[in-house]
C-alpha cells in the first residue's frame, strides 16, 4: 500500500472531516449573519477563502523569519492586510455584495478559522501544503455557508439567487407565502441547529 | 536590547510592508469607487429624467435636492434624496417629481425593514400608488394612498415622508404654495373631527370663537403613549399660538403630531356641533 | 441624554449583539456551558469592549481621519484590541491574582471575539460622538453578557434534559439560541436611533 498523498488529504479534510462550520464550529458569526440569501453566503465564503489562502501562503513563507514570541501579532497584521485588500476590491468591483455583507467583511479579520489555520497549520508546514490546506478549509467554509444560505433563502423568501429582483427565481409562484422566520435572526440559529443535526446523522452513518 | 531588536524588527517589517501594500491597493481602488458612486448617482437621475442635461444640488434640513434641467435649460423636475425613520431603522430613498410637482418615481436606496414584512415599501405595488399624485393631493394614509396591513408603521412612515418631501419641493423649488387654511370664514362653535391612527381613531374637539381657535382637546386617542406624550399638548398649543394648521411637526413622533393636525383640519372642515363658550 | 438612553436600550434588548446581530457567536456557544464561566467571560468582555471602543474611537478620529488613513482601520483596530488584551492581562495577574484567575483564561479568547471588533467598527460607521461611542460599547457588552448568562442558565438545565441523540451538543444549543432570539424579536421596532 502506497503512502497516502498528503496534499489530497490536506484538501479533503478541510471540506468534510474537519469542516470548519459543521465539525469545528468556528467562524460562526458570518455563517449566521450573511446567510439570508444564497448569493451573500457564497460571496462571504469566497471572500473568506481568498483571505485564508493568501494568509496561509504568506505565513508559511515567513515562518522562519518571524520569531515565535511575536508570531501572533505578525499573523494578525498579515490577515488584516488581506482583509483590507478584499474589502477595498469588493467595494470597487462588487458594490452590491459589499453593501449586503456590510460589517461582516472587515470582521473576517477576527474569523477564528483563519487565525486558527495560521497558528495550527501554516506556521509549521511548507508553503505548498499551506496553500492546499487553505483551499480545502476555505471550500469547506464556503460549502457550509452555501448550504445554510440556500436553505434559509428557499424557506424564508421562496427564491434562489435573490434579493436582486432581476436574478431572483421564484420557486413556488407568486401566491407562495414564505416562512419569514428563516429570513430573520431566530431562523438563522434554528436552521443551522437543524442542519448540524442532519450532518451529525450523515457523519455517523458514513463513519466519518 | 539585542533581544528586543530581534523581536521587533520582523514585526516592524511586516507592518511596514502591510501599510505600503494597502496604500498601493487603496490608490488603485479609490478612484474606481469614487467614479462608480458618481456614475450610480447620475444613473439614478437619468432613470427618472431621461432628457437630463444638467443638474444643481441644494440641501434643506440635511436632505439633498437635485434640480434637473434639459438641454434648453428648462426645468424638468427635482429629485430628492431623503432619509426617514422606518420601523427598524433609517430608510433612504429617492423621490422624483416633475416641474408640475407630480410624482414620477420612487426608488428605495437602502432600508433595514423586516424582510417579508416592512420591505413592501420597495415593491411596485406600494410605490405605484404615488405615481401621478401631486403637490395638491392630500397624500394621506387612508385617503388617496393606502398603508399595507401588517406593515403599517413602515408604510405610514413612507407616506408621511413622501408628503413632506413633495411639499418641500413644491414650495422651495417649483414656486407652488399650499392653500392656507382659511380661518376667516368659520362660524363660532365647537368642531369635532377625527382621523384614523395606527391602533384606532384619534378624535379632537376644537373650540372656535371670535375668529380664533381658542382650544383644542384630544378626546380620544390610541397612540403609542410615549410618542403621544411628546406631541401633546405641544402641537395643539402651537396651532393655537400660530393660528394656523401648517405648524412644524418635525419631532421624535412626527406621525402622532401629523395626526393631531389632520384631525383638527378634519374638524374645521365640518360643521360646528354646538355653541362654544358657554361653559 | 435621550440618545444615550436609547443607545443603551437598543443595544441591550432591541438589537442584541448576539441574538439579533450575530456578533460574538463563538464565545456564546463556547463558554455558555456553565454559569460560572459565563459570568467570568461577561466581566472580561464588558471591560475589554468598553476600553476597546474608547481607544479605537479616539485613534480613528484623531489619527486615522487626520492623516487620511481610514483604509488602515482594520489593521490598527485589531492591533489595538490584541495589545489591549495583553496590557490588561499582565498587570491583572500581578495586582489581583483572584480576579485574574476568574478572568485570565478568557482574555486571550477575546482577541478573536468578533463582538469587540464589531463594536469598534460600528461606533465609527454609525458616526457616534465620543460619549455615544463609549455608551454604545458599554451597552453592547451588557447585551452580550445578558445573552450569555441567560444561555448558560438554560444550558445548565439542558444537561439534565433528554435530548435526541443527533441533536446533542451544539445543535440543540443553536436551536435554543434561536428560540431565545425569537423572544428578543419581541423588542424589534420598539426604538430606533
Amino acid at each position: 500500500m502506497s503512502a497516502p498523498n498528503p496534499y489530497l488529504d490536506d484538501l479533503s479534510k478541510g471540506i468534510i472531516k474537519e469542516n470548519p462550520v459543521f465539525r469545528m464550529l468556528l467562524g460562526m458569526c458570518p455563517v449566521l449573519g450573511v446567510t439570508g440569501y444564497f448569493i451573500n453566503g457564497l460571496g462571504m465564503g469566497l471572500a473568506a477563502t481568498a483571505v485564508l489562502i493568501a494568509s496561509n501562503v504568506v505565513i508559511a513563507a515567513l515562518k522562519n523569519f518571524i520569531p515565535p514570541q511575536v508570531r501572533i501579532p505578525c499573523f494578525i497584521v498579515v490577515i488584516a492586510t488581506f482583509v483590507t485588500i478584499i474589502e477595498m476590491v469588493l467595494q470597487a468591483f462588487q458594490p452590491v455584495l459589499y453593501e449586503a455583507l456590510g460589517v461582516f467583511v472587515p470582521l473576517i479579520v477576527v474569523n477564528c478559522v483563519i487565525l486558527g489555520r495560521a497558528e495550527a497549520f501554516a506556521s509549521k508546514k511548507p508553503v505548498l501544503r499551506a496553500l492546499v490546506d487553505g483551499v480545502g478549509v476555505g471550500l469547506g467554509f464556503t460549502l457550509a455557508l452555501g448550504i445554510l444560505a440556500l436553505v434559509r433563502e428557499v424557506a424564508g423568501q421562496g427564491t434562489i439567487m435573490g434579493p436582486d429582483p432581476e436574478s431572483a427565481i421564484l420557486l413556488f409562484g407568486q401566491g407562495f407565502q414564505p416562512m419569514g422566520l428563516f429570513g430573520q435572526p431566530p431562523g438563522a440559529f434554528i436552521a443551522l441547529g437543524l442542519l448540524l443535526g442532519l450532518t451529525n446523522v450523515i457523519f455517523k452513518k458514513f463513519n466519518i | 536590547m539585542r533581544e528586543v531588536m530581534r523581536l521587533s524588527i520582523p514585526l516592524a517589517v511586516v507592518a511596514i510592508v502591510s501599510a505600503a501594500l494597502l496604500t498601493g491597493v487603496h490608490n488603485v481602488t479609490e478612484p474606481v469607487i469614487r467614479e462608480r458612486e458618481q456614475q450610480e448617482y447620475l444613473e439614478a437621475l437619468e432613470r427618472f429624467f431621461p432628457a437630463l442635461d444638467d443638474f444643481e444640488t441644494e440641501e434643506i434640513n440635511g436632505d439633498q435636492f437635485d434640480l434637473v434641467y434639459d438641454q434648453d435649460g428648462e426645468k424638468l423636475g427635482v429629485m430628492a434624496a431623503v432619509q426617514t425613520q422606518g420601523y427598524e431603522g433609517t430608510i433612504t430613498y429617492n423621490l422624483a417629481v416633475d416641474a408640475e410637482a407630480e410624482i414620477i418615481g420612487i426608488l428605495v436606496v437602502s432600508h433595514s425593514e423586516t424582510p417579508g414584512i416592512g420591505d413592501v415599501i420597495t415593491t411596485d405595488n406600494f410605490q405605484e400608488q404615488f405615481i401621478g399624485k401631486s403637490f395638491e393631493d392630500p397624500l394621506e394614509a387612508g385617503e388617496d394612498v393606502d398603508t399595507v396591513s401588517g406593515a403599517t408603521i413602515s408604510t405610514e412612515a413612507m407616506i408621511g415622508s413622501i408628503r413632506r418631501t413633495v411639499t418641500t419641493i413644491g414650495e422651495n423649488f417649483l414656486g407652488k404654495e399650499r392653500q392656507a387654511f382659511g380661518l376667516e370664514d368659520l362660524t363660532d362653535g365647537v368642531y369635532r373631527g377625527s382621523v384614523e391612527g395606527t391602533y384606532g381613531d384619534l378624535v379632537v374637539e376644537v373650540e372656535f370663537r371670535d375668529g380664533r381657535i381658542q382650544a383644542i382637546e384630544v378626546i380620544e386617542q390610541n397612540e403609542t403613549e410615549a410618542y403621544f406624550m411628546e406631541v401633546y399638548p405641544e402641537i395643539p398649543e402651537k396651532i393655537i399660538e400660530e393660528q394656523e394648521l401648517a405648524v412644524d411637526v418635525q419631532s421624535g413622533a412626527t406621525l402622532s403630531a401629523e395626526r393631531i393636525v389632520a384631525a383638527v383640519r378634519n374638524a374645521l372642515e365640518g360643521a360646528p356641533e354646538g355653541e362654544g363658550g358657554d361653559n | 441624554m435621550e440618545t444615550l438612553l436609547s443607545i443603551i436600550f437598543i443595544y441591550i434588548l432591541v438589537d442584541n449583539f448576539v441574538l439579533q446581530r450575530f456578533f460574538g457567536i463563538c464565545p456564546f456557544l463556547g463558554v455558555s456551558r456553565k454559569m460560572e464561566t459565563a459570568v467570568g467571560m461577561s466581566m472580561a468582555v464588558i471591560f475589554v469592549m468598553t476600553m476597546a471602543t474608547l481607544v479605537t474611537w479616539l485613534l480613528y478620529t484623531f489619527v486615522l481621519v487626520q492623516f487620511n488613513l481610514e483604509y488602515l482601520q482594520i489593521v490598527t483596530f485589531i492591533l489595538v484590541i490584541a495589545s489591549l488584551v495583553q496590557l490588561v492581562e499582565t498587570p491583572l495577574r500581578k495586582i489581583s491574582p483572584t480576579l485574574y484567575q476568574g478572568l485570565g483564561i478568557f482574555l486571550p479568547l477575546i482577541t478573536t471575539n468578533c463582538a469587540i471588533m464589531a463594536v469598534a467598527l460600528l461606533a465609527v460607521r454609525e458616526e457616534f460622538a465620543f460619549i455615544e461611542a463609549v455608551v454604545f460599547g458599554v451597552a453592547a457588552s451588557l447585551g452580550f453578557s445578558l445573552a450569555l448568562v441567560i444561555m448558560a442558565g438554560i444550558r445548565e438545565r439542558l444537561e439534565l434534559a433528554n435530548i435526541p441523540d443527533v441533536l446533542q451538543g451544539s445543535a440543540v444549543t443553536l436551536i435554543t439560541a434561536g428560540i431565545l432570539s425569537l423572544a428578543f424579536q419581541g423588542f424589534r421596532g420598539m426604538l430606533t436611533l
